[in-house]
């Protein structure tokens, strides 16, 4: 529906504008410059600064511009002298108990408040009075706050609740004597950091990057989180070759998450520079040994001997490849070209947690991409924890319900957070979520599919009723729970449902890694095993295997001694980690920060990954050291030791990202989706009939748990990166709360380490 | 030109340039006698760096930036930390201090702005001059040489009185 053209004057020059626009946003538009601090895009208004104020024509007083709608023949003046006197009267009262402390406050430099003073501020403070005394304080081990320097604006405490739903951090007091506090003086909340971020003075600060440098001082690099598969854009400064700071900061960087990250984007980059990092190549000349440094020269040469006899004795098919979601496309595409052309074996995969291959094979809707589910209309959440485990798709959601009034249906068998936003949610069995497809894509079994799922068959009658009556987009996304058959289903669910005016499905898989979909795209899951299968096959079919990265926590439990069988194992890595133990070879490899590439987005956005800091020691990027051992065993892979030529040859191998070149991806506010093949509407009555079986043999036993697991349970475990950051350890072990508050909790609190192996269960 | 009248030119000559020398001799000297007397500075001259500390021992240095931030040449380079301690065991008087501080003498060019931006007066010129080394590496100056505690104060300069008239020659021009 186009929006209705009206008429504004502004400063005399006249101007068309959409009816309900608001009016801060078409003066800035338009070129007039309105200062403001309370005002923030998409966050409920406050019109608590009183820095936006414009003089309107028959209106008596000067009016915040920011709560101010357009209407038509408004006469606006955005400049007189009227109006530079009050606001350079606000900033006067802004700075009565500001303490001026800017040479040790971190914001110094990026100041919105210093910014300010710059243009509006005196020259002489005319208040002489006492300030408001209040020492800085830790609010918790991530979240440092001095509540002298706040003024007011309440962004963080709106970022709080709208954003995150957590309602952590409020104002209290009255008047002057009023501060941004916590319940109970200890933060327990997700640590998002996002309070952090959007604060326009240095009342809240990031207490990981506390007293460390000054923001000019750092170089800046727009690179794409190496967390979970939302693909957040965030800017990662580095001084002297060390990652310093992680922010999402509008200023430097515009990708699809605006200002959000979450607590693992912004605070867990100092596993970059930790010293556990792996320093050399590595090799263990005798089973049992220890692993001795090497130069490169001797480990290529080593490691391509010992393949070649391999390859020799037993095939090629005796050769495992395995990649890894967490790389960049670049370096599995490298890996899928060793496995095919080097070693000539179909037993290639990646350490993926679960597979979305039949979900692909059958996409019969776009990926939805974030700015969609803000403004879907319907939205269907099967199984997963977005908040979780995909932040930023947890945040989208919130915001399309609480201001763009979306329908958020959840089917899942825990009591989630996000359950408090959904209009409708209907807590099934552990382990039924295919149930509840079966039930959605046929009605016929829905019978069937309630009884194992411990619902009421109105429930999902009254689903299925609500996808067939919406309008706008409707998106359904689904976790990692799913079997093969009822991804397939779901990725057909828009001809379930027929075609209707107004309505359009779009699909959103919640898989757990930055380049998940990565790795299903190039089609390294497509191999011949999955993860377990290859595991399974170490000693027997697989003589040797050749990791990049790590397998994951749960493909290792009950076969810890698989890769102890192999004859040989080569694994590149950042650390030291349970699948190292058993190999006879270890490459150190470059991390996020110190390579070239780009990671797929579970919006099929194809994003860059810059290098802001040289590669850690002898480290190599990935895809060089797969290219130095093909060299090594005769094949010349035509990179030339440079990423941007490996992704050219890539764009030209894989359908989905024909075309794509570096340079069209330069631009991180306009992302470039990858183009994933609809397969249109195809029979799969086959797959139905698959589920119902596995459907009616689901045991109708499954206890429900009715807690609401609490904030953290997965952003908080600690893995092979997260365990590298202390402040996790402390939010691991249920976040302390310290004797005093004005020092770091990191002095004062030292973990049980029993406890902290404890806290250890995620296999990141 | 004849002989006679090169030798009575040159005569000349050398009476003229001479009794320029002569016309000196009983004057004031300008000539300091470094380094066997001391050379008298300014009390505004811009000599080797001091890092000053309070009545507490104290640095005073927060470690803001800004000196390196408005150096011209570049050559200041810090490493801010952080000192949980209790203010008075502290290493400067905020929590926040500067764990390395190093002046690149071969770089500076002793302009005074880094002393003009500091807030917290931690750092000013000082008088020693003698900068001159056999190694290039020994110009960069750390902490160590420019803490006012730490540094040694060369024997070969006295400051001048306020009141003190040390160079009125030029101030005639």
């Amino acid at each position: 529906m186009p929006a209705e053209l009206i008429k504004v004057t502004i400063n005399g020059q006249e101007f068309e504008t959409d009816k309900g626009a608001r009016l801060i946003d078409v003066c800035r538009e338009k070129g007039f410059a309105i200062p403001s601090f309370c005002y923030y895009a998409d966050l409920a208004l406050q019109a608590s600064c009183r820095m936006c104020l414009v003089r309107i024509e028959k209106m008596p007083k000067l009016q915040t511009s920011c709560t101010i709608t357009c209407t038509d023949g408004m006469i606006v003046t955005t400049e007189s002298e009227e109006i530079e006197k009050a606001q350079r009267g606000m900033v006067e009262f802004l700075l009565a108990n500001h303490p001026l402390d800017c040479p040790v406050c971190d914001r110094g430099g990026e100041c919105e408040l210093q910014e300010m003073v710059f243009d509006w501020g005196g020259l002489e403070e005319r208040f002489t009075e006492k300030k408001n005394y209040a020492p800085e304080k830790f609010l918790s081990p991530i979240v440092a706050n001095d509540p002298q320097r706040c003024i007011l604006c309440k962004r963080c405490t709106r970022v709080c609740d709208e954003w995150m739903g957590e309602d952590a951090i409020e104002a209290g007091g009255r008047g002057s004597h009023t501060v941004i506090g916590t319940y109970g003086g200890w933060l327990n909340c997700s640590q998002c950091g996002n309070c952090i971020e959007v604060c326009p003075t240095g009342t809240l600060l990031d207490a990981t990057y506390r007293h460390q440098t000054r923001p000019w001082e750092l170089s800046r690099t727009i690179s794409t989180c190496t967390f979970c598969s939302d693909g957040c854009q965030l800017s990662v400064g580095s001084r002297g070759g060390e990652v310093m700071r992680v922010v999402a900061r509008d200023r430097y960087v515009n990708g699809l998450n605006g200002e959000f990250l979450c607590i693992k984007g912004r605070f867990a980059h100092p596993f970059v520079n930790h010293e556990e990092r792996l320093r050399t190549p590595l090799i263990r000349y005798k089973k049992g040994g220890k692993l001795i440094p090497a130069t490169w020269d001797e480990a290529i040469r080593y490691t391509a001997a010992k393949l070649r006899a391999v390859l020799d004795a037993h095939g090629g098919e005796s050769v495992g490849v395995v990649g890894s979601p967490r790389l960049t496309n670049e370096a599995n595409y490298a890996l899928l070209k060793f496995a095919r052309e080097v070693v000539g074996t179909n037993n290639y995969t990646a350490t993926e947690a679960f597979s979305l291959v039949p979900f692909f094979e059958n996409l019969g809707a776009p990926l939805a991409t974030h700015k969609d589910i803000r403004h879907a209309k319907t939205i269907l959440l099967i199984g997963g924890e977005p908040e979780e485990l995909q932040p930023l798709t947890g945040r989208q959601i919130r915001q399309a319900v609480r201001n763009g009034g979306a329908k958020l249906v959840i089917i899942n068998s825990v009591p989630i957070r996000l359950k408090h936003a959904a209009s409708q949610f209907i807590q099934i069995r552990p382990g039924t979520e295919d149930a509840a497809v079966l039930a959605l894509a046929s009605k016929d079994d829905a019978g069937v599919a309630a009884r194992k799922l411990n619902v009421e068959a109105g429930a999902l009658e009254q689903v299925r009723q609500h996808l067939n009556d919406a309008q706008g987009d409707v998106i359904v996304m689904f976790g990692g729970e799913l079997g093969a058959e009822a991804q397939s289903l779901l990725a057909q669910l828009s001809f379930t449902f027929g075609e209707k005016e107004g309505r359009r499905f779009l699909l959103h898989p919640l898989p757990l890694f930055n380049n998940s979909l990565g790795v299903h795209d190039l089609g390294l899951m497509g191999g011949a095993l999955n993860p377990l299968e290859i595991l399974d096959a170490a000693g027997a079919q697989l003589r040797a295997m050749y990791v990049a990265g790590s397998f994951l926590r749960t493909h290792l439990e009950g076969r810890e001694d698989a890769l102890s069988k192999l004859d040989f194992l080569v694994v590149q890595e950042l650390f030291q980690t349970a699948t190292t133990e058993h190999a006879d070879v270890v490459f150190p490899a470059a991390s996020f920060a110190e390579v070239d590439g780009t990671y797929t987005n579970n919006d099929g956005f194809v994003q860059r990954v810059r290098q802001s800091i040289p590669p850690i020691h002898q480290s190599k990027p990935d895809w060089m050291i797969t290219a130095m051992l093909a060299d090594a065993l005769g094949t010349d892979f035509g990179f030339q030791m440079s990423s941007s030529a490996v992704f050219l040859e890539l764009a030209k191998q894989i359908p989905a990202y024909e075309g794509l070149r570096y340079p069209l991806l330069k631009d991180e506010s306009n992302p470039v989706q990858a183009r994933h093949a609809l397969v249109g509407q195809r029979d799969v009555s086959a797959q139905l009939v698959e589920l119902r079986s596995l459907v009616e043999g689901i045991e109708e036993t499954g206890e429900t748990t009715t807690q609401t697991p609490p904030v953290g349970h997965e952003l908080f475990k600690l893995g092979t990166l997260t365990s590298k950051v202390p402040q996790f350890h402390l939010l691991a072990a249920g976040n302390p709360e310290p004797e005093s508050v004005l020092i770091s909790p990191l002095y004062q609190i030292t973990i049980d380490p029993a406890l902290r192996d404890e806290a250890a269960v995620a296999g990141d | 030109m004849s002989i006679i009248g090169d030798v009575i030119e040159s005569t000349k000559a050398i009476i003229k340039g001479m009794s320029v020398t002569f016309a000196k001799i009983p004057q004031q000297k300008w000539t300091v006698q470094y380094p066997e007397e001391p050379v008298t500075v300014q009390p505004r001259y811009r000599g080797m760096h001091l890092l000053h500390v309070d009545e507490l021992g104290r640095e005073k240095c927060v470690a803001c930036y800004l000196c390196a931030a408005a150096c011209p040449s570049d050559c200041i380079y810090i490493v801010a930390a952080d000192d949980p301690r209790a203010p008075t065991e502290r290493t400067g008087v905020d929590e926040r201090y500067a764990s390395v501080y190093n002046i690149d003498y071969g770089r500076c060019i002793f302009c005074g702005f880094c002393v003009e931006a500091c807030p917290k007066d931690a750092i000013t010129h000082g008088y020693n001059f003698e900068l001159s080394v056999y190694n290039r590496a020994d110009l960069l100056k750390t902490k160590d040489d420019l803490l006012i505690t730490k540094q040694k104060q060369s024997l070969n300069y006295r400051v001048a009185f306020a009141d003190e008239d040390v160079d009125s020659e030029y101030k005639e021009v």
